[in-house]
């Protein structure tokens, strides 16, 4: 150790893994638990008029039936139209058209009208509209000529009428935002909003709030998760194989660290077989073990060379969850387990020999040395093993995919696998991993209290 | 280590194990009583001894024989993979079908240099972040050390799957999702508190002392650290290089989340894994172990240290 006095340099040298972890750790886990109870499309503001710098006349929120009580264009820029990914998705626009061409009573009148009056003849190569006919009025009774306006929009005055099928020339495009006034189906709030936050109906009259613009924290993710068809089995299942796989793992990995304690001749080749799955892939591991209990797989084979069955079983199929969960357990066992070895190791080179040896030289038996001497003192290694491999096993998941298909036997991680992949649900995919870091968080506490219970109880 | 209590011989002291304490004279040595007991104690540990050997070998099967049977299917015919009932004896027929096949399935070759790319940026960016931070650890007193320690620590425990959703919703508004950096950026937060902790015991390995005397000897202290500190924590550097790279390279919750078209190998295995054949499964199976492999080979004399100072 340098430095006691007072010195930058180590602040310095800690910088970057800091703010590394600030930026791509501490930051995205904020994020995470905001997507789990903030809903950033909750409300939508209804202004008092058609246009974005309107006053707020109230809010409503998503999902509610609304009528439509009147429409109005607004031009767009037409920097908006190219840039703005929005407006590509979900957005009414229409397009209006100022067209020159010969009027009613025979004069060049110019003017704009709807694309739905105008039937394009002549098109240029990127698309824009350069000219073509007015469409007839088919089947009205009424003037059939069209009416040319003095600006892009149904309420601009009237400067000219044009009659159907006449040829015109379009000199310039202009893209329309199409703005609702919005009657809400229950409170009669009324107000303006841009279309592309409202969904029509085929009736063209009534429709729904299908996005908001505005957040505000909600359950509703949280509730969704709890009443998915497959949330208490997932969170059953993970909780039951966590309760299969640990105890059976401390016993074995107890069992391979006092092999490797033992000091055996090939110490050094045995400890390198039992660390080998230690980095190994948990999808590999999947693999490995649905190979063995798939149909023609190593058991089949192995259960038929001996006679145990004369026709292949199947094993991981959705009536046979007992196997596959059997299976998920052996590869949990075979994967996870040599970690917890190491701590366990680890944990046995700190305990001293002289108090092993003294105990056998007092006659204690193999067994009475590591129950009344190696237990007690591996009990900070195995706590810490205890919470490292439950706080793993809740996030199982490659294993149970490859096992299971992700869908006979389902655990949380999987869960938000597919409400993110699948369903496209991020908030609630983010509440099934709330939920997983509360149980991890919860589990680590418990296992820190129950070891300090423990030794408050013991007298000595 | 010796054997279980069954075979234990009905030995005064053995009868109750409260009662050695209260034997408060021990007989001489050349009592028969006590060399009959030393025979005993011995015959037990030689037996212990055997059923301890039995019981390594037992185990080491369990873990080598499913391997093998996957490195065995990944080198032989496509007919072999999928007949029934299996042969036990490996890698007959020997034959390099499954892995052409497997490397001419679409999107394996990007995937698996995907994999390599994503792995190799994890890396370096995790080295170059990590190794200041766990010399600071390790070499100074400063106050927050503790702190930095125990925060570091704590961001192992939180699970990779709440931090997956919110990046994928951030990179996406950014711009930078499904792209292998996006996801080395990811790996990397995941890797950095164990390469932290990993360094940091690397370089508390190596006394300050000896830092010291080269700087008596009159080297300036970037020269003896250059030429004393740097060649003793290399291998231990590496070794947590590797550990970061095996990191990357198995990892699949937020390989399958980040990426869509640039797959690394076990998302693009992950999500084909419905509708592959056996060949295609055994020899992606067999790649993604294959690093493990190499990587437990070259670290376990740091096993211990690693993990040991890990889990503190």
């Amino acid at each position: 150790m340098k430095s006691r006095r007072r010195s930058l340099v180590p602040y310095f040298l800690i910088a970057p893994a800091l703010l590394y972890l600030a930026a791509f750790f501490a930051y995205p886990m904020f994020q995470g638990l905001l997507l789990a109870v903030y809903d950033d499309e909750a409300t939508l503001p209804l202004l008092d008029g058609p246009t974005v710098d309107g006053a707020e006349v109230g809010r409503l929120s998503q999902g509610s039936g609304i009528t439509i009580s009147d429409r109005q264009g607004n031009r767009l820029a037409d920097a908006d139209v190219v840039d703005n990914d929005e407006f590509a998705t979900g957005l009414l626009t229409e397009q209006w058209f100022q067209v020159s061409g010969e009027g009613i009573e025979g004069d060049e009148v110019s003017g704009w009208m709807p694309e739905s009056r105008l039937r394009v003849r002549d098109e240029a190569a990127d698309g824009t509209v350069l000219g073509g006919t007015i469409r007839p009025r088919l089947g009205q009774s009424g003037d059939p000529s069209t009416a040319l306006r003095a600006e892009p929009n149904e309420s601009a005055a009237e400067i000219g009428r044009i009659g159907e099928r006449v040829a015109v020339t379009v000199d310039e495009t202009a893209v329309l935002e199409v703005w609702f006034q919005v009657v809400d189906a229950e409170t009669g709030l009324e107000g303006w909003a841009p279309s592309r936050f409202v969904e029509v109906f085929s009736d063209d009259e009534t429709g729904r709030i299908d996005r908001g613009t505005a957040g505000e924290f909600t359950t509703k993710f949280i509730r969704k998760m709890v009443d998915d068809r497959k949330f208490s089995s997932a969170w059953r299942t993970t909780l039951m194989l966590i309760g299969m796989i640990l105890p059976l793992q401390f016993v074995l990995a107890m069992a391979m660290a006092l092999v490797i304690d033992a000091r055996l001749r090939f110490g050094s080749g045995f400890l390198y077989v039992f660390a080998l799955p230690m980095g190994m892939s948990d999808l590999a591991v999947g693999i490995l073990f649905f190979s063995i209990f798939s149909g023609n797989g190593l058991l089949n084979s192995f259960l038929e060379a001996i006679g145990v069955i004369d026709a292949q079983k199947l094993f991981l199929t959705a009536d046979t969850q007992g196997w596959i969960l059997f299976a998920i357990v052996l590869a949990e066992l075979w994967r996870a387990t040599s970690i917890v070895m190491v701590i366990l190791v680890s944990g046995l080179q700190a305990i001293p020999r002289e108090t092993l040896e003294a105990a056998e030289l007092f006659g204690a038996s193999y067994w009475q040395r590591v129950r009344h001497i190696v237990l007690p003192l591996l009990k900070p290694s195995i706590q810490v093993a205890l919470i490292l491999r439950t706080i793993l096993a809740f996030q199982v998941f490659a294993v149970v995919i490859a096992l299971s298909g992700g869908d006979v036997v389902t655990v949380l991680a999987n869960e938000t696998f597919r409400q993110y992949f699948s369903l496209r649900n991020n908030n609630v995919a983010s509440a099934y991993a709330v939920f997983i870091l509360l149980l991890s968080i919860a589990s680590a506490v418990f296992y820190l209290r129950a070891v300090r219970a423990q030794e408050e109880v013991r007298p000595s | 280590m010796s054997t279980p209590a069954k075979s234990s011989a009905k030995s005064p002291r053995e009868t109750s194990s409260g009662t050695s304490r209260e034997t408060a004279v021990l007989p001489p040595l050349d009592d028969p009583s006590v060399v009959a007991e030393h025979r005993r104690m011995k015959r037990r540990a030689n037996r212990g001894r055997s059923f301890t050997y039995v019981a390594a070998i037992a185990i080491a099967l369990w873990i080598i024989i499913p391997i093998f049977f996957v490195f065995s299917m990944a080198f032989t015919t496509e007919e072999t993979v999928r007949s029934y009932p299996k042969n036990f004896l490996p890698f007959v027929p020997f034959s390099t079908e499954t892995m052409r096949f497997f490397l001419g399935s679409e999107g394996v070759l990007k995937g698996l240099l995907n994999s390599v790319l994503v792995a190799l940026i994890t890396l370096v960016l995790s080295t170059i972040i990590a190794v200041p931070a766990g010399y600071a650890i390790s070499r100074y007193v400063f106050p927050g050390r503790e702190l930095f320690r125990i925060s570091v620590l704590a961001v192992r425990a939180f699970p990779i799957v709440v931090l997956s959703i919110p990046l994928a919703v951030l990179f996406i508004r950014t711009g930078l999702f499904d792209s292998i950096w996006s996801l080395s950026l990811m790996h990397t937060a995941l890797a950095l508190p164990t390469t932290i902790l990993v360094v940091s015991s690397v370089f508390a390995s190596v006394p300050y002392e000896l830092e010291e005397a080269g700087q008596v000897f009159g080297a300036t202290p970037v020269q003896s650290f250059r030429h004393i500190v740097v060649p003793l924590v290399l291998p231990g550097i590496a070794a947590s290089g590797l550990f970061t790279f095996v990191l990357s390279w198995n990892e699949v919750f937020a390989a399958s989340v980040l990426t869509l078209d640039n797959r690394t190998l076990p998302a693009l295995v992950l999500t084909s894994l419905a509708n592959a054949s056996p060949a295609f499964q055994f020899a992606g199976g067999f790649f993604l172990m294959v690093p493990s492999i190499i990587f437990t080979f070259f670290i376990r004399k740091y096993l211990f240290n690693m993990w040991g100072q890990v889990s503190k």
